[in-house]
């Protein structure tokens, strides 16, 4: 048998190296750079998003209206308290009448009047707070009916719930809500 | 055969030998090839499975966030009041959303409000009412509740939910007057709604 030629042996050697691709032949990969840029974008906006929209929501039953509607049963010994949002302040009404300015007792006119042009919330839940507090027998009691003029703003609704919700101690004052209809 | 000796005597090159054949040099050719040949190296990371599991979880969670009632479209048409309350979003209810200018149940414009002057002094308008300015049923959004209602009441009787009554998630905007609220809440009320969750945005008050 033969042996191969220099010839041969360097055309070997040439064709049995491995081939080098060129840049542009490399498996064809598709630059996903762009593409990841996008979907970061995406996420970060998305995550941001649901960061703002944090919601809650406050239950509450059909409204009272001139004397019908859904209430739940209260005793007749119940505080039975009703927050009037008038344009002046806040005229808060319990089953011993009126309470009077600053919250001490029976009395007619505005309970907690407003301070410099707005609504005074942080009296509010100190005479929500005074009254619950004024009978063992309204520590359970736990509804409260609000009524506003018609031109009220949803907002200060809200604040007023929040306000007779709880007290700045943490401790639950009036957290069940019902409307009613103003006349 | 006898080869020449290399590099011959008197420096001259050595003769060349007779050509291989073509079949000693492919089966050389074919070792050197298996000799020289080394296994790939990976010196990328394909990464193409895991873009693809991450666009389907993008796309889930747009399409999840997209259909929860909590994804509440903030514009200047609405914008839901704050408060303290940290009550978790209930999910089940029908969809009644008080803008500034329109009430919707779930996708459906039912009253275009007018001004807000006007519904603080008289809701949506006396037209609109059953009887008179003094009513406060809404005609129109009643109409849009009761068959909301119906659908309702057979979802409710197919969850085994207590089907006497339905709930409802009211969206409102927070200049909405207590006048047109109040209107909602006892047209819901007439429409067999008992129980009402008023969406707020969770944030601490800053006055």
């Amino acid at each position: 048998m033969s042996e191969l030629t220099t010839a041969q042996r360097s055309k070997i050697r040439r064709l049995s190296q491995p081939k080098e691709l060129a840049p542009d032949e490399e498996g064809g990969e598709l630059n996903i750079v762009p593409f990841l840029d996008i979907i970061m974008n995406i996420l970060i906006f998305v995550l941001a998003t649901v960061a703002v929209t944090f919601t809650a929501t406050i239950d509450t039953t059909p409204p009272a209206s001139k004397g019908s509607g859904v209430r739940s049963e209260v005793p007749s010994e119940a505080l039975n308290l009703t927050v009037f949002i008038v344009n002046d302040g806040f005229s808060l009404k319990a089953s011993g009448g009126n309470i009077a300015p600053g919250c001490q007792g029976p009395g007619a006119g505005i309970t907690i009047p407003m301070k410099n042009g707005k609504y005074d919330l942080e009296a509010l839940t100190v005479c929500a707070a005074r009254l619950k507090g004024s009978s063992p027998d309204f520590q359970d009691e736990n509804q409260v009916y609000i009524t506003a003029n018609p031109g009220t703003d949803y907002q200060t609704i809200i604040d007023v719930i929040d306000a007779l919700r709880a007290s700045p101690q943490g401790d639950v004052l009036f957290d069940n809500v019902n409307f009613k209809v103003p006349k | 055969m006898t080869q020449p000796a290399p590099g011959g005597p008197g420096g001259q090159p050595p003769a060349p030998g007779p050509k291989a054949s073509i079949v000693s040099y492919k089966a050389a050719l074919r070792k050197a090839t298996r000799r020289n040949a080394h296994e790939q190296e990976v010196n990328f990371l394909n990464i193409t499975a895991m873009l693809d599991i991450m666009t389907i979880i993008l796309v889930f969670l747009l399409k999840t966030l997209g259909e929860s009632s909590a994804a509440v479209p903030q514009s200047d048409d609405l914008k839901l009041p704050i408060s303290l309350v940290k009550t978790p979003p209930g999910q089940d209810g029908v969809l009644v959303t008080i803008s500034k200018t329109q009430i919707i149940v779930g996708d459906d414009k039912v009253v275009t409000l007018p001004g807000r002057e006007s519904t603080s002094q008289t809701g949506v308008g006396a037209r609109y009412h059953r009887n008179g300015p003094n009513d406060l049923f809404i005609v129109p959004l009643g109409s849009a509740l009761q068959s909301a209602r119906r659908t309702d009441k057979a979802v409710r009787t197919a969850k085994g939910l207590d089907p006497s009554s339905s709930e409802a998630i009211i969206i409102a905007d927070q200049t909405t007057p207590y006048r047109l609220f109040i209107e909602v809440l006892f047209t819901l009320g007439q429409s067999e709604f008992g129980k009402y969750h008023l969406m707020v945005m969770q944030g601490k008050k800053t006055n």
